[in-house]
């Protein structure tokens, strides 16, 4: 025989005759015994000496940990990463998981069952199978039975042997089924050229993105919530004389929170008693609007060096000097109202509690800078 | 079996599954030949016809996103109407192919062999109908992922305690598990197809879609093992999906709707649609592609008798429908439940239990079950009947809750019918599609069942 053999094939058209052949090819030991058939033949597998296939226990493992992936994620969802109370119920009840839990369980042992088939046991997807090329694989997807004896490894399949005892066992006809080449490295033209397309392929794609963003407008995609027709708030609109979509209010509103301020000067001011009691919550309070507000030119510590200061050229006052620690906390409460000197009024950005809040702040800025001896005990 | 049969009476003993001499080889030419082959001029005008009714819907679709769901007739407080009837429905039909391919497989039926591949692509095409629907109903399709658990900046995750997101995860598993099965079983067919491929690219795309398929006694090892697995899973699957479609109405408290009976209820109706469809379906494979010797009227029969059998427990179901009503004491219930034989939509209620309940009982006749006006009369009764059953129990429950001050009565608009109609064309443009590209019937399965296709038991070699 002048190619080398990949495998002798033998081909049977009973099941019968088949299974009859199993045994003294198998006691021959030529090479690796392999059974193509259209269709399963019972007990052709265990005859081949098969193992049982390990599929059932993939899927049993795989549909626990599918089943307890499930039930993991949805106590981490419900009862640590987003616990919102529903129905009343207590963030992990369970029975509400289980349709959950049962599905991803059956989508797992599914896939398992499946892939692990196929991609690990059967080793599918393969293409360069010698078998996939020859005649024998027409007749075995068709209506005929086959019998193999195939190239075990390196070892060379002693070809007339194999057909000699595939005949003895009562193989109707007989096929080779040849060793394909060994497979060349590529060549220099064809490797130039795959690289050439990869090239080409990626340059296009670059243009093609480069033009199609820069030649379409960005749309905004499903804008019908913004389209609708009303009139928004700060519009013009034709239907009032004075073009404005909304109503001023009634002269002499006052909002709630923001009485005018009736104070006539500093001296009167004085007069002012901090109405918020001294507790942490006021200091907090304090100490937020102080450090959003005053902290930029004051200076975190009251000792008129801000973040701000230096930038506007301003020299704010040191709120730490005994001027500013005689002031009472009603003439404080005027400057905070009307501005002093650079300093602009901040009764806008400041809520009457928060004005109070920020003096008490400041108090204790200046009783901590200034510490007595007894102050530390 | 042993060579002398045992004696038992002509009734009992095991037909065979096939009428006359059929060979593996000759099987492969009938049902693989079709995929080959130019179809015939009937074929293209009925897909032409489908797939303009399909365009229409999918046409009515876009109109439904760009515009928004209130082109539809839903307003208040029939907020569920076309669109999860519709829902419901697609999903059920699906139910008979996996009925058919797994729990008929699990019992050993081989009859089912025959049509199993047929009922199987019905299911996943009857799936993509209905997941059409929960995706446009909410309104805002291109947030359709939220439906997902899927990490987002706004540090929210789905409510898994609500039967709506249960119903995400069941249908999708469902569309997976059907198509997994489906594609496992055309395995081997598809390395047929490969190996009678005689164009190239036929043959490139066969090898492709076959993954190299050899068939050797390992392969079929595994296979069989694997296919056994699939089954028993969606065996347990097809249970769980329309029970969990179910429990979206049966855990709320709107009357009509929270009641214990609706998950068995519910996969009863969902089989029973299941199979009217398959057998129209089937009557038009069998006749148009001269399979009448391998789908033959002893199927015809047997499906019927499921049909009836069905028929029988839905009859049930409506008794005990009617029975916890009258039973509960609760005058809602009452009032709902007088409404769907009584109320403004009366008559749906009278449709649904003539077409579900009473017609299919000539199928006791056996020449009914094997006659094809009656058989198509009945399965398209049943179609209308199981539609109208969604009807009844989602609309006319809804359209009076609670407060008599906002009972409306619901009027679907052209485009509610419009869609329906399209989600016909689409489905039944893709069995066209299905029915000439790959094998409608599954040969390997076949083939092991033929006469003289597996070992008498007597040779000394099979342990």
């Amino acid at each position: 025989m002048s190619e080398r053999a990949f495998a002798v094939v033998g081909l049977f058209d009973s099941p019968d005759a088949l299974l009859r052949a199993v045994a003294p090819i198998r006691a021959a030991s030529l090479g690796r015994v392999e059974a193509y058939t259209p269709y399963p033949v019972h007990g052709l597998a265990t005859s081949l000496g098969l193992k049982r296939s390990p599929v059932g226990g993939m899927v049993l493992v795989m549909a626990l940990l599918g089943a307890a992936t499930a039930l993991g994620f949805q106590w981490w969802v419900a009862a640590v990463d987003y616990p919102i109370t529903t129905g009343g119920k207590a963030f992990f009840s369970w029975e509400a998981f289980v349709p959950v839990m049962f599905e991803v369980m059956v989508a797992f042992a599914t896939f398992t069952a499946g892939l692990a088939m196929l991609l690990l046991l059967n080793r599918l997807p393969f293409f360069g199978h010698p078998m996939l090329g020859s005649s024998v694989m027409a007749a075995v997807t068709r209506d005929r039975l086959a019998l193999a004896i195939e190239k075990d490894g390196d070892v060379e399949l002693d070809a007339t042997n194999a057909r000699a005892a595939l005949e003895a066992a009562g193989a109707q006809s007989i096929e080779v089924v040849a060793l394909p080449a060994p497979s060349q490295p590529a060549s220099a033209r064809t490797l130039g050229w795959m690289l050439g397309g990869i090239a080409a392929a990626c340059l296009t794609s670059g243009f093609l993105t480069y033009w199609v963003v820069k030649l379409f407008p960005v749309l905004p995609p499903m804008v019908h919530m913004l389209q609708q027709p009303r009139i928004n708030p700060q519009s013009q609109n034709g239907f009032f004389a004075d073009g404005r979509t909304q109503r001023l209010p009634v002269a002499g509103t006052v909002a709630r929170g923001y009485l005018p301020y009736a104070v006539a000067n500093a001296d009167e001011a004085d007069r002012l008693v901090n109405p918020l009691p001294r507790s942490a919550e006021v200091l907090a309070r304090g100490r937020r609007a102080y450090s959003t507000f005053c902290s930029v030119c004051h200076g975190p510590l009251a000792t008129g060096v801000g973040t701000l200061s230096s930038a506007y050229g301003a020299k704010p006052a040191n709120l730490q000097s005994q001027t500013f620690r005689d002031y009472s906390d009603g003439h404080i409460y005027d400057v905070i109202m009307r501005g002093k000197n650079a300093m602009p009024s901040y009764a806008e950005d400041l809520s009457e509690d928060e004005r109070w809040a920020v003096i008490h702040y400041l108090r204790a800025l200046q009783r901590a800078q200034n510490a007595k001896q007894e102050d530390l005990r | 079996m042993a060579a002398d049969p045992v004696a038992l009476p002509a009734a009992l003993r095991p037909q065979p599954l096939v009428i006359g001499e059929v060979t593996p080889g000759v099987l492969d030419d009938q049902v693989l030949s079709h995929t080959e082959t130019r179809p015939p001029l009937k074929w293209f005008v009925a897909v032409t016809f489908t797939s303009m009714i399909a365009t229409l819907g999918l046409a009515l679709l876009g109109y439904t996103v760009y515009q928004g769901i209130g082109i539809w007739g839903n307003n208040r407080p029939v907020f569920w109407a076309f669109d999860i009837i519709n829902f419901v429905f697609w999903v059920g039909i699906g139910h008979a192919g996996t009925l058919i391919s797994a729990i008929l497989f699990l019992f050993r039926q081989r009859w089912r062999n025959a049509i199993a591949r047929f009922a199987e692509a019905m299911t996943i095409f009857a799936v993509m109908c209905a997941s059409i629907f929960p995706a446009i109903h909410v309104g805002r399709p291109w947030l359709d992922f939220w439906l997902f658990p899927l990490p987002n900046q706004r540090g929210m995750w789905p409510n898994f305690r609500s039967p709506l997101i249960w119903d995400v995860f069941a249908v999708n598993t469902y569309f997976a598990v059907s198509a997994m099965f489906w594609y496992l079983g055309l395995l081997p067919d598809l390395a047929s197809l490969r190996e009678r491929a005689r164009h190239p690219l036929r043959r490139a795309a066969f090898t492709i879609l076959s993954l190299g398929w050899r068939g050797t006694a390992a392969h079929w090892r595994h296979f069989e093992k694997a296919y056994l697995l699939l089954a028993g899973l969606a065996t347990g699957l097809v249970l769980s999906v329309h029970s969990v479609v179910s429990f979206d109405f049966a855990t709320s408290i709107v009357p009509g709707w929270h009641m214990t009976i609706f998950p068995p209820y519910f996969v009863a109706g969902a089989i029973f649609a299941g199979f009217a469809m398959v057998i129209m379906v089937l009557i038009v494979v069998r006749e148009s592609m001269n399979l009448k010797h391998l789908i033959t009227e002893r199927h015809l029969d047997v499906m019927n008798k499921v049909l009836l059998a069905m028929a029988c427990l839905m009859g049930y179901s409506y008794m005990m429908e009617g029975f916890t009503a009258w039973y509960s004491m609760n005058p809602y219930l009452h009032h709902v439940f007088t409404q769907y034989f009584f109320g403004s939509y009366g008559w749906a209620g009278w449709v649904t239990v003539t077409c579900n309940v009473f017609l299919p009982q000539i199928l006791w006749w056996p020449r009914a079950r094997r006659s094809y006006p009656l058989m198509i009369l009945v399965s398209l009764g049943v179609t209308v009947g199981m539609w109208m059953e969604r009807f009844v129990i989602i609309v006319i429950s809804l359209h009076q809750d609670y407060l008599p001050s906002s009972w409306h009565l619901y009027r679907p608009t052209l485009v509610d019918f419009g869609i329906l109609l399209g989600t016909f064309g689409i489905f039944f443009t893709l069995v066209l599609l299905f029915a000439r590209l790959l094998p409608v019937i599954a040969t390997s399965e076949m083939k092991m069942d033929l006469p003289g296709a597996q070992p008498t038991h007597a040779g000394a070699t099979h342990v």
